[in-house]
Parts: structure tokens; sequence; C-alpha cells
């Protein structure tokens, strides 16, 4: 029979697999219409006659997605597959190697490069938030590039860090998360329990979050270039605060009722009292935005002047935080390649990042470089390198320090809507101009001393400069020899530096560096080296499969700061120190630390249904006295395949059964000072020419880290091929606590470092994800992911501990509020009713049964609540149809308190020139009136603006974490230029929140404390993403 | 060979595996510290000890607002009457709130006072028959200890604890007496045990630096022992014994000439011979928001002094004699048309009755002002004041104040006022003098006076309407700070 033969061409190319990295013999190749088929070889190679007016090949294999590749004008065409039952087969990476999912004993989360690349991500923990039970986050610091605090099954500690142990290839990661360009990730992998966390002895108990980056895949070559443009503003608004028509009858009733209180007083002493309110108001606030004059402002009626409207320039001037704000923009662009052949793979990238913080003046400018290459030089040696280097450039918004005057959100919150930016003459309102015609900033002391008067926020942003210019080298070196068949020696050499200059200026006209203006530099230096020697040992005896791992580490860290700063400006617009004339500071120092370590782990597995891992580390750190510098950690983990188990098998809807536990103890000596156990006296305390040093604080030999010892019991789980999860159920306990343990100040120090505190945490994690439609064309996923967290110590050095707003004691958490009991506001005179503590005191009042006092010190403490949520979580949805991809996740909390010292601030009963609350007008004004708002009154302040349960709220939320909408442009659009992927999309951050107030940062603080920082930031973007 | 090559890369990782690092690769010390062990084995080391106390005087504790003793000796005037404010800034002590057990200030000071006692005691308890140096360097350094420990408990008595009665038998709880280094919580001593305790710390201090020279004014001498002695003894009412080392202390120090005096109190005090102890700031070992000039001159510019320049009472300002050089160091235009030459106020200052110009710091953005913590003229007050109380020497007092009163009137003529005219007349003078020094408020507390701050130039609305506060009432006593009460069990609150 003759075939009859069309034109045809040749199409080659190879077919590798997601999960192994390896090319797949075996795949079918067909031409979609046709019987043209062939059939992968053991490389993975292939090539195939092709019709030329054949449009589509169709790729299939057993247990893996099948796939149809549009042809396009192309002749090579390398695909890859990815594994159809993923659940199981996903490869995770773990301590010291990897595993598949379905083959570990642990307990971990793995996030994939496909979750992060069309994300608008600066640092890649912002892709850890909602991605995994068990993962608590606080809300991301607007200033670009800043990491969000990240605690792994809880609180672990007290005095030292809580914060997970940072892995880099391998490697423990000291430098700045934002130097890492999130395109060169391959994945970030959580591991939480004991189990697979024990490799890292003493720094393994709060976790770890290991980031793997990119490695070439064997192929030809893929270029991949991604371009995004995007907006950056404020994720939550401002608190509601009062404009300046209510502001003044405000802070006038604040004055008049320190005199004397309406319906409380003789009525002659208020009326002369409201007299002198309306004639000297505006000398207290300082100035008159309105075209009245100063004495009637304010009626003696207490209400503003109807015929007040702003004097000219006046009306316009005053928005403080849009003078100070600005919708940021953000633009990305990255490079990367990769490809490799039988004995070698590369992979190489470089990256721009332009993004500018909703703040004015604060912005981030990277660039990133990386190149890995790997090479199978001989049978037996295998080597390569990994280098990546990253220049940042960082102007900062100075809100480090909450009530500090240069902190642009605590200025603009807390500043009266009465104030101008510049100078207007309050006799015409008219701007006041400077010679050369230009409006000049208010810098001078006009204002209320609650408006941070004397200072100006907009000027001190625009003159003074906070700028870093941060350089991140790396590199990874290793040589891997395999002999006797089964054996590997690895030893893995890393080196990481960053080097940092940072410049500090304040200007000689207004602010910190006024007169004179002064300038700080300071250079430091963060220097890591970790050295290690591996030896494996893999083998397979029938159905026993075992994986050996020995090894021995060392890493050394040290950090040098250079620091020089001088006042007394020369030359405008030069702020190195040779233009300045009076130093003020010259010093360096530096700091080392070094740990050491022995470790093995035994991995054992009978028929892929038993699993049992133990491992063991020995490690040993420079922090502690040399008596107590060395700690055994271990861990043991069982896993039970039921799934592979006859009887599970016969029934037909059970995908997936896993029942795991494990157990173990490691350690942390993180956040502990790097000379914790020695006695020490400060040195700088010189006494003009004479050398000076003062006692710092005692010894401590007898300190060691903490430990954890925590157990977890899983059961991992697949129905219908459709829903998977996992529900789990973990305890943790921390013992040795580090306390600095209250000293009597009588005693000279404040405190002294103590292992001496047991606290446990634990709770249930539910993970689902349920593929609601699987076929061809459409692909719907929804996951959602739950925890529960209960936090209790069992064992204090003392009772109790008072730590700010909290107290701790035994069967209390470490974020239970302690806090004098409000009770609310007396009708009959607007004071703040305290429950009393003492109740015999002339200052109490006796409501029904209730012994109140108006008198803060006598207000009674109690335990008022917790700021540890009930639940928290995500949920996503991921639905890809008709080339369009749709992922979104929300985050979410139920339960918990937030102690809100911002709205504190904005609800003072009288600080003259503050930002006011709108809820301030709700103030008690007259006898009978029922409020939960004390009255006004400047004498008050240090009764009603105390701090108390009054200002508990709940911090309950709901947040739009992220959503991206992404198009796959057809093959038919793009074929002919030579590209295999094209894809447009757009994508948002911190797109919606839903909390109980307007205005508060509820993810702030783990603590539930709300302050005066960088609010979050939304983001929106479109982009690009092209694959050649 | 292949075996033997397999063997030998055997061994060798193996080898590599199990050698360790160094044993010195975790035996890491600080740069920016040096270890306790071995301050009191050799005098010098003993010595920059001591200098650390002497610097710990004046650095930052924290907030700007507490600059150490400097801040201190303001926050005590601020509480008086003749202490005036024009602004409502910083306005805790003026306004009576620092007294509740939860105020940093409150509990800021306690552990300020007791830092300095417990770095004493180090050297107290420490330096002896172990330490390297010669008798007279072992001294001179405990000799200053103990003085600063006697100093310390001073303070901190007088307002944590209610006021000496004279005569005796001051049962009162006072504070807890630190004699060595402890972390155990004491229990509060009487006010007659400390005030014992404070009496035989100088006692023995003075046996040990007579005679014995010092670097400059910055360290402690005999001479300020002495006159530590006469305050102590002062405020405890045993006048005898003031006056008499009142007079012993002053023996080398003579009181400024009217022309000095006029320049204001600046930087410089080492040679200037009216001063006996004084704090002496250099240009980088400044703080220039949290010093004492940062607060209390005219002529820096903080937002705190342009706004709120200080002014001394009116009622107390018109009793100054128009010839005394010290009606010049106040103005009661507040235009100040007669600074010292080279001194300038910025034209963005603002202008109040009454503000002083007795202390000048270096320039408008150089708050240095040396701390005066002893001067001479004290002396002379202390001697006037205790005769004069005493009872029965009224010539003798009249002519201890005449030699202070006319150095700085050369009109002043000797006293003819006797019994409590001469009294009052002593104290005016001791207001004007120490005005600003730290002294009025405790002077109130140990002779039970009111306060009473009407008829002048306070203004009730700055002050919270804090015009008087009558002799004994629970306010003239500060609660002891919370994170006290919390940590030692053995601690006693006072009323609130």
């Amino acid at each position: 029979m003759l075939q009859v033969m069309g034109q045809t061409r040749q199409v080659s190319g190879v077919v590798t697999s997601a999960v192994e990295d390896q090319g797949l013999p075996g795949v079918a190749i067909v031409v979609k219409g046709t019987t043209i088929g062939t059939v992968t070889d053991v490389n993975g190679n292939y090539s195939i006659e092709v019709p030329t007016d054949a449009t589509t090949l169709v790729f299939q294999f057993v247990g893996m997605v099948p796939q149809e590749i549009e042809i396009g004008g192309r002749s090579s065409i390398n695909v890859v597959m990815e594994s159809d039952d993923l659940y199981v087969d996903e490869v995770i990476v773990t301590a010291f190697g990897t595993s598949k999912k379905g083959a570990f004993t642990g307990s971990a989360a793995q996030i994939n490069a496909n979750k992060i690349e069309m994300r608008p991500i600066t640092n890649v923990t912002t892709a850890i938030e909602g991605a995994a039970p068990g993962v608590q986050v606080t809300a991301a610091d607007g200033q670009p590039g800043s990491s969000q605090s990240i605690r792994i099954r809880g609180f672990g500690s007290y005095s030292a860090s809580n914060s997970p142990l940072y892995i880099v290839d391998g490697v423990q990661y000291s430098g700045a998360i934002s130097a890492i360009n999130p395109i060169d990730i391959e994945s970030v992998t959580i591991l939480k329990d004991a189990s697979s966390t024990a490799l890292y002895g003493n720094k393994a108990a709060n976790g770890v979050v290991l980031i793997t980056t990119k490695k070439g895949r064997p192929g030809g070559g893929k270029l991949s270039v991604n371009a995004s443009f995007g907006t950056i503003g404020r994720a939550q608004p401002e608190y509601d605060l009062i404009d300046a028509h209510d502001y003044y009858p405000i802070m006038w009733e604040a004055y008049r009722n320190a005199i004397a209180v309406p319906g409380v007083d003789d009525p002659a002493d208020v009326t002369a009292a409201s007299q002198d309110a309306s004639d000297n108001i505006k000398d207290e606030l300082g100035y008159n935005p309105f075209d009245v004059p100063d004495d009637q402002i304010v009626g003696t009626d207490g209400r503003i002047n109807p015929d007040a409207d702003f004097l000219g320039d006046f009306a316009n001037d005053r928005d403080w935080l849009g003078a100070v704000t600005r919708t940021g923009q953000r633009q990305n662009f990255d490079i990367s390649y990769q490809g490799g052949g039988d004995k070698f793979d590369y992979y190489a990238s470089v990256g721009y990042l332009y993004e500018e913080g909703f703040i004015k003046d604060s912005d981030l400018r990277r660039f990133t470089g990386r190149a890995n290459v790997n090479f199978q030089a001989t049978k037996w040696l295998k080597t390569g390198f990994n280098i990546n280097g990253a220049q940042r450039v960082s102007n900062f918004a100075q809100t480090g320090g909450s009530t500090s005057f240069v902190n642009p959100i605590r200025f603009t919150r807390g500043i009266g809507s009465i104030y101008p930016i510049h100078l207007i003459d309050e006799a015409t309102g008219l701007y006041i101009l400077d010679d050369n015609g230009n409006l000049q900033y208010d810098i001078y002391d006009h204002r209320a001393g609650g408006a941070s008067s004397g200072r100006h926020i907009v000027a001190e942003i625009d003159w003074d400069e906070d700028k870093d210019e941060t350089t991140t080298l790396g590199a990874r070196t290793y040589a891997e020899i395999s002999f006797l068949k089964d054996f590997k020696f690895t030893t893995n050499v890393s080196w990481d530096q960053q080097d940092l200059y940072n410049v500090f200026y304040n200007n000689p006209l207004v602010g910190d560096g006024a007169p004179g203006g002064r300038v700080y530099r300071q250079f430091n230096k963060r220097t890591s080296v970790n050295f290690n020697q591996l030896l494996t040992y893999v083998r397979s005896f029938g159905n026993h499969n075992l994986n050996v791992v020995l090894g021995h580490e060392s890493y050394q860290y040290k950090y040098s700061r250079l620091r020089g700063a001088r006042t007394q400006q020369i030359a405008d617009d030069n702020t190195e120190l040779i233009n300045f004339v009076t130093i003020i500071q010259s010093d360096s120092y530096s700091d080392n630390y070094a740990t050491e370590g022995y470790f093995g782990r035994v991995n054992y597995d009978f028929a892929n249904k038993y699993f049992i891992s133990g491992s063991y580390r020995a490690d040993g750190s420079s922090k502690f006295h040399p008596d107590n510098r060395w700690g055994d950690f271990w861990s043991v983990g069982l896993a039970w395949r039921l799934d592979q188990e006859a009887f599970i098998q016969n029934i037909s809807f059970i995908n997936l059964a896993k029942l795991r536990a494990s157990y173990g103890q490691v350690g942390n000596d993180a956040g502990i000072d790097y000379y914790a156990y020695q006695a020490l006296y400060s040195l700088g305390y010189n006494n003009q020419s004479e050398m000076g040093i003062i006692q710092d604080k005692l010894e401590a030999t007898a300190l060691v880290w903490e430990s954890n010892n925590s157990y977890d019991i899983g059961l991992e789980f697949g129905f219908f091929d459709q829903l998977f999860g996992t529900v789990e159920f973990y305890h943790r306990v921390s013992d040795n606590l580090l306390f600095d343990v209250p000293l009597p100040l009588s005693s000279g120090l404040d405190s002294k470092t103590e292992n001496i505190g047991t606290m446990f945490n634990q709770g249930i994690e539910i993970s689902l994800s349920w593929d609601a439609i699987k076929t061809q064309k459409v692909r719907w996923n929804i996951s959602a992911n739950f925890t529960t967290l209960k936090n209790e110590f069992t064992k204090l050095p003392q009772e109790e501990i008072i730590d700010g707003s909290k107290k701790l004691m035994e069967g209390r958490s470490i974020y239970d509020y302690w806090l004098r009991e409000w009770y609310g506001v007396d009708p009959d005179d607007g004071m703040a009713l305290y429950r009393a503590e003492d109740p015999d005191d002339a200052d109490n009042r006796i409501v029904g049964s209730d012994t109140l006092t108006t008198d803060i010190n006598n207000a009674r403490y109690h335990y008022a609540g917790t700021a540890i949520p009930d639940l928290y979580g995500s949920f996503s949805s991921s639905l890809s149809a008709f080339g369009f991809d749709l992922s979104v996740m929300f985050t979410y909390q139920v339960g918990g308190l937030v102690l809100d010292y911002n709205y504190q601030s904005a609800m003072s009963s009288g600080t003259y020139g503050t930002g006011m609350s709108t809820d301030i007008l709700d103030r008690w004004q007259q006898p009978g009136d029922v409020t939960n708002v004390p009255r006004m009154d400047a004498s008050q302040t240090s009764n009603f603006n105390a701090t108390s349960s009054r200002w508990l709220t709940d911090a309950s939320f709901l947040n739009l974490r992220h959503l991206t909408l992404a198009y796959n442009v057809p093959a038919s659009v793009f074929g002919k230029v030579g590209m295999s992927r094209a894809r447009v999309y757009v994508s948002g951050e911190n797109l919606f929140l839903l909390n109980a107030r307007k205005g508060m940062n509820v993810q702030q603080n783990f603590s539930g404390t709300t302050s005066n920082v960088y609010t979050p930031s939304r983001v929106f973007t479109i982009g690009l993403n092209v694959n050649f | 060979m292949r075996k033997i090559v397999y063997s030998f890369v055997i061994i060798f990782a193996a080898a590599v595996i199990f050698s360790a690092c160094k044993k010195e690769f975790l035996d890491i010390y600080p740069t920016d510290n040096i270890s306790a062990f071995g301050v009191t084995s050799s005098t010098s080391t003993a010595m920059a000890a001591l200098n650390g106390i002497h610097r710990a005087l004046y650095v930052r504790y924290g907030s700007q607002g507490r600059g150490g003793i400097g801040a201190w000796y303001y926050h005590i005037d601020e509480m008086g009457e003749d202490h005036v404010f024009n602004y409502a800034t910083w306005t805790t002590h003026l306004r009576w709130l620092h007294r509740g057990a939860n105020d940093s200030y409150n509990e800021g000071n306690w552990l300020m006072f007791y830092g300095w006692i417990a770095n004493a005691n180090i050297l107290i308890n420490g330096v002896g028959d172990n330490t390297s140096g010669t008798q007279e360097e072992k001294d001179i350094i405990v000799g200053q200890a103990l003085l600063y420990r006697a100093w310390c408990h001073f303070n901190l008595v007088q307002m944590y604890a209610d006021r000496y009665v004279p005569g005796g038998g001051n049962n009162q709880l006072g504070i807890p007496l630190m004699l060595e280094s402890t972390t155990e919580g004491q229990e509060r001593a009487t006010v007659e045990a400390v005030y014992t305790q404070i009496n035989t710390d100088i006692d023995a201090a003075i046996l040990l630096l007579d005679g014995k020279p010092r670097t400059n004014k910055s360290h402690l001498n005999v001479d300020v022992g002495r006159g530590l002695k006469a305050r102590v003894a002062l405020t405890m009412g045993e006048y005898a014994t003031a006056a008499s080392y009142a007079v012993q202390a002053r023996d080398g120090y003579e009181l400024m000439d009217s022309a000095t005096y006029f320049l204001g109190f600046r930087i410089g005090t080492e040679s200037n011979a009216e001063f006996m102890w004084a704090s002496q700031i250099t240009e980088d070992q400044t703080d220039k928001w949290a010093n004492y000039g940062a607060y209390v001159s005219r002529n820096f510019s903080s937002t705190s002094i342009r706004r709120n320049p200080r002014s001394i009472f009116s009622v107390l300002y018109d009793q100054i004699a128009p010839t005394d050089v010290r009606k010049l160091l106040f103005d009661p235009t507040g235009d100040h048309l007669n600074l010292p030459p080279g001194i300038e106020i910025v034209s963005s200052a603002a202008r109040f009755p009454y503000t002083n110009q007795k202390f000048i710091a270096v320039s408008t953005s150089d708050s240095r002002v040396d701390v005066p913590n002893m001067r001479v003229s004290e002396m002379y007050l202390i001697e006037a004041e205790a005769l004069a109380r005493q009872g029965g020497n009224d010539a003798g007092a009249a002519a201890a104040l005449y030699t202070m009163a006319v150095a700085r009137d050369p009109s002043y003529t000797l006293s003819t006022n006797t019994g409590q005219a001469l009294i009052d007349e002593i104290m005016i003078q001791r207001r004007v003098e120490l005005w600003g020094e730290g002294f009025r408020w405790f002077d109130l507390k140990r002779l039970n006076l009111d306060l009473d701050r009407n008829g002048g130039n306070h203004s009730s609305s700055i002050n919270n309407n804090l015009m008087f506060v009558p002799a004994g009432d629970n306010m003239w006593t500060s609660l002891i700070p919370q994170a006290e009460m919390d940590a030692n069990p053995n601690m006693v609150q006072n009323p609130l």
C-alpha cells in the first residue's frame, strides 16, 4: 500500500522528567490527529517526521501529565513531563540531601519556583506566608526588600531568637534574604519537626527554611526573560483622624475641662474657664488656620465659630501624610538561561529590580547575577561551583524608632489637622516666600508640643539621607567522589560576604543635625565560611533500602564595624566626613562566632512501605563556656505507607495513606550574646584623656543552648485522586529557656542571664488540597490550611515576670496580656474608671458591686486575653482554563487580641497638637452622657490615656494576600520567533484587608502590639515572561 | 591496585571527617569589652574602672532627657518653686509626675545610682592586698569609690524615703544599703541606718584621701569628701558638724570674682578655683541632646531651649540686690542684650521674661557645660545656715555669709539680721546662688516646707495646676520602682 507522502520535516528534542531532571525513556510521542509516532530513547531523545500541516505533538507517559505542544515553526522541541501523582513523587529538599515526599518521615512543606515566579516578590520570605500550616508571619515592613518574621510551630524561646535557621544551598546564611533574586530560587522548603531538622543540631529548634537555587536541566539551552512593571501603595489606609473644624473645639474642651468641668464644678468657674479657653486655646496650639480672630475660633459654648473658614493658603497646605507619601513604582527585569548535557549542566542569570516604597525617599535598586555549573568530570568525580553576587542600594524611611521625631508614620499620624507644612503669614494667610520666590518649610517652633514642634518631617525627608550600599558575594564549590559503587564522599566549601556602606546625614537646618549638620558613615562587613565533609552510602538489597550519611562541619562568622561621625558642615551638598569639622565618634569593633559539629543519619525502608530514620549531631558553639560547650541532638522518625499495604490497596478510593511520627531533641543558640558566658566590662567610658570602663554583665559559665524536645504525629492522605491533605498534631517543649532574670535594680544591674524556664507549644495542623477539576483543558485546585496553637510556660525563674503589656506565669502563654482593668466612663463626670486594687482608697467609687477608681496608680492589673490566635491559615485557589491561569490566596486569623498603642495615642484626652481619631468625637461632654470615651481634659492625661485593657481589639482578619492572572500566549502567535512559551500576567499583593479597626496594623507583631512602623505595601504589577 | 586506591580514599575520607578543628577554634572573645576578671588585679585597671564611673555621670541613659547627674540636678530644680517653665515641654518633673512606680525616670534614676554604687563596690571590696600598685594609688581609688557610694545613697534616700528629722531616731523605711556585689534583693534599711552608713563611708574616705593628689576636678579628693560630709550634716540638722566641715572643705579654693561669674557657668572648670568637683565634657565625649547644657543653658539651640528657656521665679529675682552680679544672670525682659562676649542666641528662640543666662553652652550647636557637682560657695552657705539654725552664733553666721555675698555684690554689708530673719536672708542667698544646680527641692524637703509657686511668674496651665504642695504630703517621696518591687521580695512600697 502506498502511503501518501506529503511534505514532512523533522522535529527532535529531549523529554525530561520534572521530578528527576533526567531524560525520560519510553515517552510516547504522537502527531495529533495521525498515527505517526515514536518513543524516546534511553536518554529521553526523540526524532519524528512531522507533516508540514501538522500543528500539535502529544507526549504521554504513564504516571505523568500528558502534554500537547504546539509545533509552531520549531524543529527542536524539548518537553518537561510532570508527575501526575504529584504528591508522593514530589522531591523535597531536606537536610543534606533530598527525599521523595512519600518516603519522608518528617514534617515539611515546599514552595516551588512556579509559585514564586509571577509574584512581584522582592524578598522570598514573602512567598512563605500562607504556604503551609504551622507557619506564622508578621506583616512585611513597607521598606522595599524587607523580610517577614517567621515563626514555625509557635514560639520556642523568650529571650533568645525565635526565627528559623536559614540555609541557602546547604549552608547557614546570615546575609540579607533580599540579596537573593527570587527568580534564582528553585524551591523553598520549610522543615518543621525534630526529625527533619535534627541534622542542624544546636541551631534547629525554631525550624529550618531551606532555600535552593536553580541549576541547569539536561537538554538544549533554555533562555527565559521576565519583565514587569508595577505600582506600590499603602495596603492599609490610615486611621480616620478629625479635621481642623473638629480639632479646635476638641482641644478647647481639653483646655477648659482641665480648669472646670460643666455639671461638676461651680458654674461660675465653668464660665470663666470657657472664656479662658476661648481666649487662650490658640496659644496652646500655636496656629490659627482660620479667617477669624484667635480668641473667636471656638466660642464659649465649645463650638467652632460657624464663620470660620480656612484663611488663604492654609486650606490646602495641611496634608502632611500626603506630603510624605507617593505611589511608588516597581520595575523588574530578569534574564536567565540554563541547559545541560550528559556530563554538565549550567544555570546563569542576571536581574535588575527597582522598587520604590510608598513613603518618599525609600527605595531599593538591586542588581543580581548568578552562575551555577556542575560537571561530571569522570565517572567517579563530580564538581561544580555556584557563584552569586548582588549589589543593592537602598534609601531608608526612618521608621525604626516608633516615637522618634523623624519617623514619618508617627509624625504624620501624630499631628493635628490645623498645621501648615510651609511658612504662611498668619495675618494674611499667604505663603511667605524666600528670596527666590519659593515656598519655605515651617521648621520653626510654632506648633504645640504634641505636634513635633521644631521638627519637620517633610523637610527632614527632603534634606536628610540614610542610604545603604551593600555588595553581597557568595561562592560554593564541591567535590563529589563516588567509589565502591555505593559510596560517595563529598566536601563542600562555601564563602559568603556582605559589605555594607552606610551614610546617615542630618541637615543643618532642622532635626537631629541642627544646627551645623551631622553625618555618620559606617562600614559593616560580614563574612561566613562553611566547610563540610560528608560520606554517603546508598544501597538496596532486595526490598531493603538503606541510606547513610556521616559528616563533619565547621562554620565561622565574623562581623566587623567601622564608624565615624562628624558635625559642623562646611559646604552644602557634600556629606563626606572631610567636609565636616568636629569629630564626635570614631570607633570600630568586630564580633566572631564559630560552631563545629559531627553528625550522622540513617534512613532505612522496607519495600517502600515501612520507613525509619534516625539522626544524631554533636554540636559545639563558641558562645558557651568550654565546660558546657558541646551538646547532643538527635531524632527518630517512622512512617508507614498504608496505601502500599494490600488491605488498603483494595480500597480503590484511597490513593495515599501515610502515617508518620517523629521525636527528637534539637537546640537553639541564636539570639544569645556571642560572649554570653563571660563577665565583662564595657570599653568606651573614657573620662577625658583617661581610660574608663564600666561593669557590663556578670559571668554565666553555666549557660547552655536552649533545647527543644518535640514529637509529632501525622496522617497524609489522598482520596479519589482528588482530595489530598495532611492532619498532624505537634507538641514542642522548649527547655533550658534563657531568661534575663530580672535582678533587683538595687544590685546595679537590671538582669542576669540563666537557663531557667520551660515552655511548650502544641497544636493541630491541617492542610487540604482538592483538585476540583482536572482535565486536559481545565484544572482547578482549591487548598486551605488551618493551624491551632497553644503556648504555655510550665516553669519560670520566678513566680511572675512582667514584660511591657504581658505577664509570664506558669500556666500562661508568652503573649498573655497583663493590663490595668478598664471599666468605662462615669456618666456623672466623664472620668475614666478602672477596677480598684486597693478597696479602701479615698478616690474610689462604688458602682453596684464594683469598686472602681479614677486613679491609674490604684487600677488593678488583670489577665485580659492573649495575642495568640485561636486559628490561622490561608485559602488558595488555582484555576487554569483556556490558556488563562488565575491564582488567589487569602490569609486569615481568627481570635487573638491586638493592643492598639497607635489608637491609644490618637485618643489622648489632652495632648495639644497631636493627631486625634474620629472616635474622640464620642467623648463625654456633660453629666448624663453614656459613652466609653472619657471627657477631654488636659490635666488628666496620666489617668485617662494610660495603657489598660481599654485598647485591646480583636485581631481577627482576612487579607487577600495575592492574586495573579496570567495568560499563556498561544504558540501560533509567537512560534516563528523561536519562543517556546510566552506569558502575560497581572499580579497583586495585599489587595484587600478586613479587620476590626481601620488603620490598625493587625499583623504587625506576634506580641499583638502596634507601633509606628512602615505599614505594609500593596503592589500591582503587569508582566511578561518569555522562554526561548 | 584499585583496591589500594579505594582503601586509601576511604581512610582519607574517614580521617578528614573525624579530624576536628583546632581546639581554640571555638574560643572567641569580644573586641568591645574586656573581661571583668582582673579589674581589681592592678591599680591601673582599677583606676580605669573608677574613671568609668566619672564618665558615667554624664552619659545618656536612654532618653535624651536622662543625661546622667546633670539631668538629675535640673529635674530636682524643676520640682521646686524657683525654676519656671515658659512652655509645656519635658514637664514630668515640673508637674511632679515623676514619682509613679512605673515612671521611666523613676526607674531609670534608681538604676542609675545603684549602678554607680555597684561599680564602686567592686573597687571598695576588691582593691586590696591582691592588687598590684602602690598603697597611695589604692587609697585614691578606694577613697573615691567610698565617696561615690555615700553620695549615691544620699541622693537615693532623699528621693525615695521620707525626710530625715533632725534629732535622730529616724526609723522610717529608707532605701536598701548596697555594700557588696550581690544579686539578692535587700531590705530597706531605716533612714537612720542609711545616714549612719553614709557618714561611715565618708569618714573612711576622708582618711584615705587626705593628702592625696588628683588628676583633675572630675575626680574626688578629700575636700570633696569634707564638703559632702558638710552637705549631709546640714540635711541631718547636725549643724555643728556641718559648719566645721564646710570650713575645712573650702580650704584651697576661692570664690569666683564678679567678672568671671558674669561669663556664666561653662566648660573649663579646671581653671576656675571656685569649682571643687565637676564633670568635664570634651568634644568627643559629648551627648549633644542629652547634656546638662542642652536643657538649662540659654544659648544652645535645642527645641527645648528655643521653646522653653528656663526662668527664675520672679519673686526670688526681686530679692536679688541690684548691685549683685547674679542680678545680671537673669533678664526680666528676656531680651538678653547683655550676653558675655562671643555668645549669641539664635533668632528663632522664643523670648520670655526672667530667663537665665547663668549657664552658657559652648555655642548654639555645642551644648557642653561642665556639670557643677560641688562649688566652694555652697560651703559658705552651709556654714552660714548651720550656724544660724544652731542658734547662739548669729555673728558667725553673718560673717560666713558675708564672705560669699560680698564676692557677688561689692555693695553688700555685713548682715545685722538675727534669728529667723538671718536664716531667711541666708536661704535667699542660697536659692539665688545655687539656682539650677539641684538643691532647692531637697532643701524644701529637709526643712519640711511647703512648695508654694504662687505670687510670681509661674503659669498654672504649664504647671498643670501644681502650684502648692503642703509639707509632709506623700508626694514628697517617690514610689519604689515597680521593677524593683517585682524582683525584690524584701522590698516594701511607699504609700501612694
